[in-house]
Order: structure tokens, then sequence, then C-alpha cells
């Protein structure tokens, strides 16, 4: 049963190594963005003992966690599932006994698992070039929480795109919503900066958000900023979170694919 | 016992309406219009287990609309389809299992790999057991003349080439009902006779029910013994194609050449007169009067050659869509499709 989503998993790599310079690309902007990052607050930092309640190998720990969060929980194919709806290419797993969902899921993971790979090595490489003095956990806790805010992190990303992309079957315009999707995402995440530097009130109501729940948090419970009572609310959150985005996907994608018009062919 | 059953199907859909030009464009932005379109209207039939039958139209007729509903696509607005015995729009794995649809502009192949790679997907995802993958693609090559083309990334392939592997991809699992959506499309007339010859020898060796759109009249006139006709949405003839011919032509054409110059009135009185070109003569004659009319022909004139034709399929089809009666000269014919 799981092994046609075990092939589907391992023909997302199969084509991801066919479009070897988009990958590289990719990989290009983010680096740029973390290099960036990485001057930026040790520019900031130059002469202090900490900014905003952060230290120096905090705020890079930050930054070089940023770097791996993009690429293992804002990453995503799914984008693609838009265009699928609205060019008619949907239609191709809706005749056969698989899960479009279930699909989705393995090739986002196949991008994410490559991405991961790639970010890895490049925070090795770079920690080593630069001589970066990164945050590591005291307690060992703290790595089984990380590892549980990841994976409701991922979940997450995963749903609101998955959702988003059901736009697709009220309009035909993909590359309007996703741009400013990814954006207000990635900002309200604390994808570019740690949202706790915002004032109280802005943080406030992106805490009303699921977004905070995709880096910040994670990266908040990495750097052991958080008591013992907000990590596990933190992750009560996350759950509420996924629990009503998949009830979300459910209903919207009911209603959507009694819309769709399988257009073309 | 039926295969597909078809029960008043009525399919309208919504629409969004631009008005033309720039202004057009503006107005949209703040105030959209929509209209309804009836695609299919209160559509009835029934196709029995092993039938291969034509369904036929021009172009936004309903025929695509009607399959992507026997399929499961789309959910229609009133009426009823089964296809052995399930309701396709609920998408059950067990229905899925049992029929294929393979639309002639749509490719479930992955594009940038071998088609190799979405058999084997086809096979898990249709649960198909190797020995008996291993059975049909071995009878799929043979019959497609797929040897060579699998380990070749489908974007390197010719037009004829991937929709060979894609028939062959979309009938992995061995179905019970095919959805073929003009698979001739865009072909050469060698690779359309190949699929014919495919489709005929798939229909008689799996006992498959098979519903066929096309514009290609070639396809239907080889293929189908029945055709299902409509046009706006609404059937105009459901019966075999021998007798679409006798109902919507009433004539047959007569062609004569002689070993003599004849008397071209004496000619006439036969028949109404198409051609006469010195030594050769056509006359189009009503059905029941064509025997005593080629005996009349054969002892009152010098006549070398006589053949007696049907209307070609594609011009009997065409005039029952414009209304108008089946236009008797062959230079009168337009070559393309519908």
């Amino acid at each position: 049963m799981l092994k046609k989503y075990r092939l589907a998993y391992s023909l997302a790599w199969q084509r991801e190594l066919e479009y070897r310079s988009t990958f590289l690309m990719e990989r290009v902007r983010s680096l740029t963005l973390l290099v960036s990052f990485y001057f930026l607050w040790t520019t900031l930092l130059a002469g202090r003992a900490s900014f905003l309640q952060y230290s120096l190998s905090q705020i890079l720990t930050y930054a070089f966690g940023m770097h791996l969060l993009r690429a293992l929980v804002l990453s995503s194919r799914s984008w693609e599932v838009i265009s699928e709806i609205n060019s008619g290419r949907l239609s191709a797993y809706l005749l056969r006994p698989i899960s479009h969902l279930g699909y989705w899921i393995t090739q986002d993971l196949a991008d994410k698992t490559m991405n991961l790979i790639s970010a890895v090595l490049e925070i090795l490489v770079l920690v080593t070039v630069l001589r970066a003095m990164l945050y590591l956990p005291h307690r060992l806790v703290t790595y089984l929480a990380f590892g549980l805010a990841i994976l409701g992190a991922m979940t997450i990303y995963f749903l609101l795109s998955y959702l988003a992309s059901a736009a697709g079957f009220w309009t035909s315009e993909s590359g309007g919503p996703r741009f400013c999707f990814e954006l207000f995402l990635e900002f309200t995440a604390g994808a570019f900066f740690p949202i706790d530097i915002l004032p109280r009130t802005i943080q406030a109501l992106f805490y009303a958000l699921p977004s905070p729940y995709l880096v910040f948090f994670p990266l908040n419970v990495w750097l052991e900023r958080l008591p013992p009572q907000a990590i596990v609310q933190g992750l009560a959150m996350q759950v509420v979170w996924v629990a009503a985005l998949a009830w979300l996907v459910k209903v919207v994608w009911r209603r959507g694919l009694r819309l769709y018009g399988a257009e073309g062919g | 016992m039926t295969a597909i059953e078809v029960v008043h199907l009525t399919k309208r859909f919504r629409v969004h309406q631009k008005a033309p030009g720039l202004r057009g464009a503006i107005r949209g932005f703040f105030h959209r219009e929509y209209r309804e379109v009836q695609a299919v209207e209160d559509l009835s039939f029934t196709i029995a287990p092993g039938e291969l039958v034509g369904f036929i139209g021009p172009n936004g007729a309903g025929k695509t609309t009607t399959l992507k509903m026997l399929s499961g696509l789309l959910y229609p607005t009133a009426g009823r389809v089964t296809v052995l015995g399930y309701t396709p729009s609920d998408r059950q794995a067990a229905f899925q299992k049992q029929f294929t649809m393979v639309m002639g502009q749509r490719s479930q192949l992955w594009w940038d790999l071998p088609a190799w790679d979405s058999f084997l997907l086809n096979k898990e995802i249709y649960e198909v057991p190797d020995e008996a993958f291993r059975r049909m693609v071995q009878e799929l090559s043979e019959l497609l003349e797929l040897e060579g083309l699998l380990d070749i990334p489908v974007k390197k392939l010719s037009l004829g080439q991937r929709m060979k592997a894609e028939l062959a991809c979309s009938l992995l699992h061995h179905p019970q009902v095919l959805f073929l959506d003009e698979p001739t499309l865009g072909l050469d007339v060698v690779m359309q006779h190949k699929i014919r010859q495919f489709i005929t020898a798939y229909n008689r060796t799996h006992r498959a029910t098979i519903l066929l759109t096309s514009h290609n009249m070639d396809d239907v006139a080889e293929l189908c013994e029945r055709v299902i006709i409509i046009d706006h949405g609404h059937l105009l003839y459901d019966g075999r194609l021998t007798e679409l011919v006798s109902r919507y032509a009433p004539h047959k054409l007569i062609s004569v050449d002689f070993h003599a110059p004849i008397n071209t009135e004496a000619l006439a009185a036969l028949g109404r007169l198409v051609t006469a070109n010195g030594l050769r003569a056509q006359l189009e004659v009503p059905r029941a009067e064509v025997s005593a009319c080629a005996s009349t022909l054969l002892g009152r004139f010098p006549v070398a050659d006589l053949s007696i034709e049907e209307p070609p399929i594609e011009r009997v089809i065409r005039s029952i869509f414009t209304h108008q009666p089946v236009p008797p000269s062959h230079a009168q014919e337009i070559s393309s499709g519908l």
C-alpha cells in the first residue's frame, strides 16, 4: 500500500537530480540570505554582549537555524498544485487510486531531504570558514522538543501550502497568491529576523497566526529561551493548528473538487 | 447487464465572461460577470460489456465533458451515471482499478523520466502483481512495438511514440472499461492505423468496453459498429453506423466508365446526373432504385466499369450537424475532420 508513495518519493529524487541547475540556484539564493544575515548580526553586535536579549552566539545560531529551517520547513514543491488545478493536470491523480495529498507529501519530503542535505553541508562549511560560535542546547530534552517542533512546523507549512493551492479551484491566477503568501508567511514566521524584536502589539498579532510556529518557535526551543511551560504550550498550539488546517484542507478541497473543471484534454 | 449507464445526464458550467478590450478587463477586475453554459443536456444511453462505441460530435458538443463525468472527474449537475455498477464521482479505488481514461492531450507519464518509471509507478498505484505486470508489459510491447522506447526520457519521444507509451501505461492494470478521448490526435496516418489496430485487438482479447471520441472519421468507421452522436449536449443518434448512413443518406452514388461516348440525356433519365465527363459519369440514385438502375446501365449502355458507393461517413455526419442533406459530389468534400 505504501509502496506507491515510496516509489513516488524516489521518482521525485530522480527528477530533482535532472534539474541540477534549478536546485543549485535555489541553494545560492538561500546561502546569500544566510551570509547577509551573518554579517548584519556580527556588525550589529560588534562590541556588545547582547542585542535585544540575544547573545552573539544565540543570534548567529538563529541565522544559521533560519537557513536550516528554510530548507526543512519553508521549502515546498506543493506550490505546483495550484498550476496543476488550473491546467487540468490534477485529473491524472483523480483518475487513479492514489491520494493526491499523500502523493504531494512524498514530493515535498523528497524536496526537503535534498535541501536539508545541502543546507547542512553549507552550514558546516560556513561555520568552519567563519569560525562562528553556535549555541548548542545544554539539556537533552531540548533536542527532543526541537525535533517535535520541527515535525509540527513541517506539517503546518505543508497544510498551509496545500490549502493555499486550492485557490486554483476559484482563480486561474497562480503567481500572485503564491508570492504574497510566501513573503507574508516568511516575515511572520521569523524567517528574516526573530519576531520578538518587533513591538509587542505586532508580536501579539503574529501569534494569532500559525506562522510563528514554523521558524521562530522551533529556534527558540533550540536556543533554550523558553521555559518548559511555554514549550509545551507551543507544541500544543502546533497540534491545534495542524488539526484546524487539516479540517480546512478537507472542507476546502471537497468544495473545490466539485467546482473543478478538469480543463484541457 | 450494462457496463455503462447514463440517465438524464446534465452538466452546466458557470463561466467568467469578459468584455473585449482594456475597458472590459478593468470592468471585469471590479465586477465579474458570469454566464451559465450548458455542456450536456438530458443525455441517456447504455453500453453493454465488450462493446466498442464511437462517441462523436462537433467541437463543444459535450463529448469530453461526458467522458469526464463517466470517469469521475466532474460531478453531474443532474442525472445519474453508473460505470460497472459504481458512481464514478465517488472515486472509489475498486472502481478506479477497473477503468482507464486516455486523453490525447493529457499525459500521466513523468515528462523528465523514462516511461518505464511511470510504468513502475502505475504498477504500484494499481497494485498489479509482478507476474501480471510482466505479462501485460510483454503483450503491450508487442502490440504497440514499444521496444527501445521505454528507457528514453518521455520528453525526448515523438508525439506518436509518446501516445503509444501513454496507452500502454494506462492499460497496465488490465482495465475493463476504456474511455479514449481523441487517441489518434496529431498522429500521422501510419501511427493512426497502428493505434486503431491496437484498440481492436485489446477490445477482442480482453472483452473490454470501449467508448471512444474522435474527430477522425476513419477511427470511427474502422473501429465502431455503434455510434452515439451528440450536438450541443443533446443526443442526436444512437445506433449502428450502417443504419446511420442509410437513414441520413437516402441516395447512393453510381460511377460508370463507358467504352464509347454516350447520350447524357438518356443517362439523366435514370437519376440525378452529378458529373458527365466524356467517357465517365456519376449518378445519384435513391437507395431503393440502385439495383434496377445498375442493371439498366449494364443492359443499355456500353459499360466498361461500374461501381456503387455509399457517401463517405464523414459527409453523412457533417450533414447531420448542419441539418443539410448529404451533398452528393466528391468534389464538395472537405478532407479535414468534422
